[in-house]
């Protein structure tokens, strides 16, 4: 069974004729990560927040279309002061806030806590006041926590917007690492750079409509990203520079891969 | 100070006005508000004096208007016992972080969104402060005079108080996204991870604290 | 003519701890320059420095011929327009064109001209279209293209910028990777802390590196995109173009997309 299933899923946020999502359908397997891309509006938040389950449960709004989930799901949303309990002084029970609403036993939630901390390498974090960390380390310590949760869809909306590009580079090695585990990862980015070595599939949403989604090697490559009317997310900064040399055949997405085509 | 248990704080904070409000002015509120101020001076993290003379700061306009108001013995009843107000809430602030306070609530067996709400009241002040001075820097480069005449002034709050508030308030839904996705609602009774410990004296302070008041209470109604 | 911005031997300290020390550079007009360097390098401070939110406790701070120690910030808004981080939270006003206006008013600038400035600044970022909404309907990048456009407005002779591009998807960075280089072209200095090496090479040309509040580096910004240790150092990553570029060995090692794209199509039609 699917980890995460959307079948026609339209959802309005309350006040709002316009759909944030129109007819969306789509699977997430275990095991896999999905990038999910798209202009800014264009509903890649909209769409972690319906498969997270909260919304309409939180903010209210209009869902028609199902959604089906198998296990317990936890969002990273891409701002990390404002995801700040409020309630921890330190590091450490900022991250152990997840799981001890969860009610685990304090070995585990102890367990847990120092695992995530390790994965986001932010052991050292750990007696800080959270008040006193820069927005880079703050966002490895919301991540943490929610990786301390242990949930199986793992939800993440912009997790590098914050981080310098060694950063990012740890987050998507550990994005890989987790889906190797059996998590179902869905990240909705703008580090289009990123996703062919991070991702498994790609959902291209425009308008709240998914305009495409396929295997990542091929939504990217597709001309339409930049050709779109609307003016698209674009692609790789290597496909985009293919394109506008004109050089021919399928665009290559990475320095790797256009090495290849390079005499 | 600090290793008392949450609720012996609170009890505290709450029973000193209580003393000022309740004992026979002047002496009785002189008394109680000395015991605020010198529990101002030392309870503060190595910034003792920073909370005491917040306190006597946020008093001072009160005294004054209450002077024009009602003459000098008027002054020093109220005064008083708006300051011992003042100065109890500024010190437990300093001393009691929202995390013990929570975890002692949850330790207590109190629903989780009552302990959040109390703590979230009094984590907000140092975070919108922080917030506040983000904006008065930013908008001093955009050119906004924050000295100068009173008109200068109350222009310049609008473009100080404003920002504040809204990108405040715009962060609630965020916020409650954020609480919702780490369990904080769920059903499942949550864990204290560090619940203080409430030695046996603690309790038997906040009762005779809370006897002591009642029967204060009671004397003076009789 | 005197320099956009020049340090002599600037230093800070914090709390008894160093955050400056001894930083000497100049930043001619027009010149595009990248500050670069780890958290805690000493970056905020830099910028701090610049818009007269905190004075140099040695040497001194000019932009222009003004000393910067001598001026207080909304002096020096007329010359340095500034954008930092969280820089949406300072809008307020009931439409984005209102709050883009607002630094041109307070500057004293007569409504006319400002009223062009905010005009520009708004086209040159592709606001137009939602310069009648409120800020805070805007989804969270756009309120950051405002507030930029809210410096932009200022017509400032040195713009000064935390991360403009982060959180913004390609065109809105490459709408401000295009009004930026359009300043440039036109006299304004950029001093830009960003670690988007993307947009860094498609728009900036010199490179400011700190370490530990020291200037460790004041290089041209191209042959350093394509030194991975140096880079691995300061906790960066060669942006996906200088790898390309350095691979191949394009000559001249271009490093924007306009000159990779030439040299590559001269290297695949021999």
């Amino acid at each position: 069974m699917s980890a995460l299933t959307l079948e026609g899923v339209t959802y309005r946020y309350p006040a709002t004729r316009a759909p944030a999502l129109a007819e969306v359908s789509l699977t997430l397997e275990r095991g896999e990560v999905m990038g999910v891309i798209g202009n800014t509006g264009a509903g890649a938040s909209t769409l972690l927040l319906v498969a997270a389950d909260l919304v309409p449960r939180v903010l209210g709004g209009e869902l028609t279309g199902t959604v089906t989930r198998a296990g317990r799901g936890a969002l990273l949303l891409p701002t990390p002061w404002t995801q700040v309990s409020g309630m921890a002084f330190t590091v450490q029970h900022e991250v152990a806030f997840g799981p001890a609403n969860l009610g685990w036993p304090r070995e585990r939630i102890a367990a847990a806590v120092h695992r995530a901390l390790e994965r986001v390498d932010a052991v050292h974090l750990e007696e800080r006041d959270p008040a006193t960390l820069s927005g880079g380390e703050l966002q490895r310590v919301i991540l943490a926590g929610i990786l301390a949760m242990q949930p199986d869809v793992l939800l993440l909306d912009e997790p590098t917007a914050e981080l310098d590009p060694g950063g990012a580079l740890a987050v998507w090695r550990l994005v890989r690492e987790l889906a190797a585990e059996g998590t179902a990862v869905m990240v909705a980015t703008s580090d289009l750079d990123a996703l062919p070595d991070a991702s498994d599939r790609v959902v291209w949403l425009a308008g709240g409509r998914v305009r495409a989604l396929g295997p990542t090697r091929t939504v990217l490559a597709d001309e339409a990203l930049w050709s779109d009317q609307q003016g698209g997310p674009g692609s790789t900064a290597v496909a985009g520079v293919w394109r506008r040399a004109g050089l021919p055949g399928p665009l290559p997405l990475t320095v790797a891969a256009a090495l290849e085509r390079v005499p | 100070m600090r290793a008392l248990h949450p609720f012996t704080l609170i009890g505290i904070a709450v029973a000193l006005p209580a003393l000022a409000w309740l004992l026979p002015p002047p002496w009785g509120g002189a008394g109680a508000m000395t015991l605020a101020l010198a529990l101002c001076a030392v309870g503060g993290r190595g910034a003792g004096s920073g909370v005491l003379r917040a306190a006597v700061l946020t008093a001072a306009p009160f005294w004054f208007f209450l002077f024009l108001l009602h003459g000098v013995g008027g002054m020093a009843a109220t005064g008083l016992r708006l300051t011992t107000m003042i100065a109890s809430f500024l010190w437990l602030i300093a001393v009691l972080p929202p995390g013990r306070l929570v975890e002692a609530m949850v330790a207590a067996g109190w629903p989780a969104g009552a302990a959040f709400l109390l703590s979230a009241t009094l984590s907000a002040v140092p975070a919108l402060r922080e917030r506040a001075r983000n904006i008065v820097d930013a908008q001093r480069c955009r050119g906004l005079h924050t000295r100068g005449g009173p008109r200068a002034r109350i222009a310049a709050l609008r473009a100080l108080a404003l920002p504040l508030v809204l990108s405040a308030l715009h962060e609630v839904d965020e916020r409650a996204l954020a609480l919702e996705t780490r369990g904080f609602s769920g059903s499942a009774r949550r864990t204290p991870l560090e619940p203080p410990s409430d030695p046996a004296a603690e309790r038997v302070l906040r009762w005779a604290l809370l006897l002591g008041l009642v029967g204060l209470l009671a004397w003076r109604i009789a | 003519m005197s320099a956009a911005l020049a340090f002599e031997n600037v230093s800070y300290d914090y709390a008894g701890r160093p955050a400056l020390a001894g930083v000497s550079f100049a930043i001619a007009p027009g010149e595009r320059v990248a500050l670069v360097g780890r958290n805690g390098a000493g970056k905020s401070t830099l910028l701090r420095l610049v818009t007269g939110l905190l004075r140099p406790a040695t040497g001194s701070v000019s932009v222009g011929d003004w000393n910067a120690a001598e001026r207080r910030p909304d002096e020096l808004a007329r010359r340095v327009g500034s954008l930092f981080q969280h820089a949406d939270q300072q809008l307020f006003a009931r439409t984005v064109a209102e709050d883009v206006a607002f630094g041109p008013r307070v500057t004293g600038i007569p409504a006319p001209e400002a009223e062009r400035r905010v005009q520009r600044a708004l086209e040159s970022l592709g606001l137009m279209e939602v310069a009648a909404e409120h800020p805070y309907d805007l989804p969270p990048p756009w309120r950051k293209l405002a507030a930029l456009a809210g410096a932009l407005a200022l017509e400032p002779m040195l713009l000064v910028l935390d991360e403009p591009t982060a959180g913004l998807d390609r065109r809105a960075r490459a709408r401000v990777a295009e009004a930026l280089g359009k300043r440039a072209d036109g006299g304004t200095a950029l001093l830009v802390v960003t670690h988007d090496l993307g947009f860094a090479a498609e728009t900036l040309e010199r490179a400011l590196v700190l370490e530990q509040g020291r200037l460790a580096r004041d290089a041209p910004l191209g042959p350093l995109l394509a030194d991975g240790v140096w880079l691995e150092r300061q906790g960066l990553v060669s942006p996906p173009l200088a790898q390309l570029s350095q691979s191949l060995g394009l000559p001249g090692g271009p490093v924007r997309e306009a000159e990779v794209a030439d040299a590559l199509i001269q290297r695949c039609s021999t």
